[in-house]
């Protein structure tokens, strides 16, 4: 039992990932690698101001989106200038400056070796020991990204996404600002990203900075274009999915380090096959351009 | 009353002038044509009015307020100006109804997360395409439509939109009979409505029938302006033309 | 032994590696258009199968070196001739390409793991790089020395094939556009095939003497990549003597970088002068505005 609710856990905290990265490549049209970049700061933040300062978690997670929101705002003005493989590049560019920042500064992130020990989130006083208590703080965080999610992909102003990404000038002519929304989106996605770090760091104990490296990024996104690109549906398929994976091979019985790499290797057999054969993944309403 | 005054207006692309110092005004409230053999700057000035390019020299008058030489695209509805484009520009992976859908609704942030009129923006939504014959068609992507369907679905797109001066840049080009039909529907309801209409079109029969004034325009500068009986029976013009 | 001149040599060094890899990006954008990331892990095998050749089957270094060059060549035709290709058949987009290179990176990158682990090996013992020069006032190995020396030669080479042969020639039509390339009758599938095999034996090149200067990691592909990219970019992408001259230049300001500041920047150092010049050069060091 434990161990489902340990898989569910980590699902949710993927999926918040997925579901935020896709708001912003899937509806929006901009290929971002830096995703894990967010993901880190938001992680960080908590495991910073729990071990240290011992602040309360939900402070600490709202540290982090604030945190992760301004890094965003930054970065998203300077993508706006970049389309498509530059755009790509330099938002991979980001991710390991962010990184190299989560190495150097180790005065307050502990350098390469991380952060051990970091505590569990408490709640008025009362500290979730259970991990089932955590699967229901990590759930109700789902729930409410996945339906802030839905309702801004069904607004006017996700419409608007949408049409920037098919043709963001042709858009312009209409009378939109079309950086504006560009920008809230990459922020809201960010603090997205940082509140699954919140729940990453408290739950899994311990983070260090290889966790959030581009690798991390390239795993995401191979989540959202597995499930789909631009349906919130296919990112939670897209997560279960990729979750799952190891699961199966522990039961084939490799050894550990093995089944990371043919994880790796899956991962991105995964990726191959589907521009070749199937660009828009499982049930995707978007094939890149 | 003339809406737009265009005084020596100059745009050039790697030291070739697409518009020579063009000065020429447009009467609003009804339509205009402009015409030319291909590279004659037609397109280069629908981009300039359009905020789509910007303007190297020269000042824009608009409906008597001068507009500034680094026009955003995104000011056309400030000036009240929208358009269609000569290479169909569509929101490809979008449905028909949200292509229309987009251009009615709330086009800031805050206002567009919090929509307020949905069923307002689809009631008008349904009437535009209805006009076109796309209403049955709305839960399709443009990108599946037919050539026609999608001049006819980019014109209403620009219809949507409350503006007083339409930039249509070959709307016939390539449509059948009955869509044509539709077309100069559209656009001499406009005229009605009056609204301005700029033309730029090859078919000549249907730029005599439709157009109040047409304008004719060679290498970047203004050749001849006038009534269509007129200008299209001059020498000079049928001479850039014929090529000679 | 005086530290600017040390620095100077390191910054040689490393600027040799980087235009080699430079140079084989350069060459496989140019006739494709897409940023090829799967490049970088592609040098890297190069070093790992003369690491295979040589330390393993015990044979000779130099022909180690061959096989090692012949072995990157080869995996440049494969994943052209099984993922690329394909694509271009089917008219898909740069992106679809981008993120399929990816998938190459990772599937690469994880087969050399699960081969070779993911512990750091060395060639170095295999070529007398224990034999110092003193030159002016720095130290540089004979492994330096022979690395700096070779790429002169292929630089030299490269040029040569380019300006001179008919392959050459048909090379630049393609890089200009491939559309009028198949109209006047170059077999454009074919040429590309070639290029992607003298690109990748190029990174294998750099890869090889990665090995043997500093010694190699399966994941260090990705950060040789990014080396390349940005040499090339700031050289002007598509400008071949640009991307050597921009890639010397990188090596300059990482080693003078990391003089002030500590060696985990590095990256971020680069990264952040890519950014800067995308911003403001995006054009390049050397390009027409």
């Amino acid at each position: 039992m434990e161990y489902f609710i340990h898989i569910g856990i980590v699902f949710f905290i993927y999926a918040i990932l997925a579901v935020s990265l896709n708001l912003v490549v899937g509806y929006t049209g901009l290929l971002s690698l830096a995703h894990a970049a967010f993901f880190g700061i938001g992680a960080y933040a908590t495991a910073i101001l729990l071990t240290k300062y011992n602040i309360n978690f939900f402070v600490s997670a709202g540290v982090g989106m604030g945190l992760a929101g301004m890094a965003s705002l930054f970065i998203g003005i300077v993508l706006s200038k970049f389309k498509d493989d530059y755009y790509a590049l330099a938002s991979l560019g980001f991710n390991v400056i962010v990184c190299s920042f989560f190495i150097n500064l180790d005065s307050i992130t502990g350098g390469v070796i991380g952060i051990p020990g970091i505590k569990k989130p408490s709640f008025f006083g009362l500290e979730i020991h259970s991990n089932f208590a955590y699967l229901i703080l990590a759930l109700v965080f789902f729930v409410i990204i996945f339906l802030v999610s839905r309702f801004i992909v069904q607004s006017s102003f996700g419409r608007a996404l949408r049409a920037i990404r098919d043709d963001e000038n042709a858009l312009a002519v209409f009378g939109y600002k079309v950086l504006n929304f560009k920008l809230v989106i990459f922020v809201i996605s960010a603090m997205m990203a940082a509140i699954a770090g919140s729940l990453f760091a408290s739950y899994i104990t311990y983070i260090d900075p290889s966790i959030f490296t581009i690798t991390e990024s390239v795993f995401i996104l191979t989540i959202i274009i597995l499930g789909g690109l631009s349906s919130l549906r296919g990112s939670l398929l897209g997560a279960l999915f990729l979750i799952l994976l190891p699961e199966y091979l522990r039961i084939l019985g490799l050894p550990n380090d093995t089944a990371a790499q043919v994880r790796q290797i899956i991962y991105g057999l995964a990726l191959i096959f589907l521009m070749l054969y199937r660009p828009k993944g499982l049930v995707g309403e978007y094939e890149m351009k | 009353m003339n809406i737009l005054k265009l005084k020596k207006i100059r745009k050039h692309f790697n030291g070739v002038l697409a518009l020579d110092n063009l000065s020429l005004d447009i009467k609003a409230e009804g339509i205009t044509g402009i015409v030319g053999p291909n590279g004659s700057g037609k397109t280069t000035l629908i981009n300039i009015l359009s905020g789509c390019e910007s303007l190297d020299g020269g000042t824009i008058i608009i409906d008597d307020s001068l507009r500034s030489k680094k026009m955003r695209a995104y000011e056309n509805s400030i000036f009240g100006i929208t358009r269609t484009f000569q290479e169909i520009r569509l929101f490809e992976q979008m449905t028909v109804l949200d292509n229309v859908l987009v251009v009615l609704t709330e086009k800031n942030v805050l206002g567009a997360i919090f929509e307020k009129h949905g069923e307002y923006h689809l009631m008008k939504a349904e009437e535009l395409l209805k006009v076109v014959n796309l209403w049955e068609k709305r839960n399709e992507l443009a990108i599946n439509l037919s050539y026609g369907q999608r001049k006819l679905l980019e014109i209403t797109r620009a219809l949507s939109t409350d503006a007083k001066i339409y930039l249509f840049d070959e709307p016939f080009a390539g449509l059948f009979p009955e869509m044509i039909k539709t077309v100069m529907k559209i656009i001499k309801k406009l005229k009605e409505e009056g609204k301005t209409v700029i033309l730029v079109e090859h078919n000549m029969l249907l730029m005599r029938e439709l157009c109040d004034e047409i304008v004719v325009m060679d290498n970047g500068k203004l050749l001849s302006k006038g009534k269509p009986e007129e200008v299209l029976n001059k020498k000079k013009v049928l001479d850039v033309y014929l090529g000679k | 032994m005086d530290m600017l001149t040390q620095i100077i040599f390191n910054s040689l060094i490393a600027g040799a590696i980087y235009a080699l890899v430079a140079l084989g990006f350069n060459l496989i954008y140019g006739a494709t258009k897409f940023f090829n990331f799967a490049h970088g892990s592609i040098a890297i095998a190069g070093g790992y199968a003369t690491f295979y050749f040589n330390k393993i089957l015990g044979v000779d270094v130099y022909l180690s070196v061959l096989l090692g060059i012949l072995c990157a060549g080869f995996l440049g035709y494969i994943s052209n001739k099984l993922v690329f290709s394909p694509l271009r058949k089917k008219k898909s987009s740069h992106m679809i390409f981008m993120v399929a290179s990816l998938g190459i990176l990772i599937v690469i990158q994880a087969v050399i793991s699960l081969i070779f682990t993911s512990e750091f090996q060395t060639l170095s013992s295999s070529l007398a790089s224990s034999k110092k020069y003193i030159f002016l006032t720095g130290i540089i190995t004979k492994t330096q020395l022979i690395l700096f020396l070779s790429v002169l030669l292929i630089m030299g080479l490269l040029v040569l094939v380019l300006k001179k042969t008919m392959l050459g020639k048909t090379i630049s039509a393609i890089s200009d556009s491939e559309e009028i390339a198949r109209n006047i009758g170059i077999n454009s599938n074919r040429v590309i095939s070639y290029v992607f095999v003298i690109g990748s034996a190029i990174a294998g090149v750099a890869g090889i003497f990665v090995g043997f200067d500093t010694g190699i990691s399966p994941t260090m592909g990705m950060s040789l990549l990014l080396k390349g990219v940005i040499a090339s970019i700031i050289g002007g992408v598509g400008n071949v003597y640009g991307g050597v001259l921009a890639a010397f230049m990188l090596g300059l300001i990482e080693n003078f970088g990391v003089w002030n500041f500590s060696g985990e920047w590095k990256d971020a150092i680069s990264f952040a002068v890519l950014i800067l010049f995308l911003l403001f050069r995006p054009q390049g060091m050397f390009g027409k505005k």
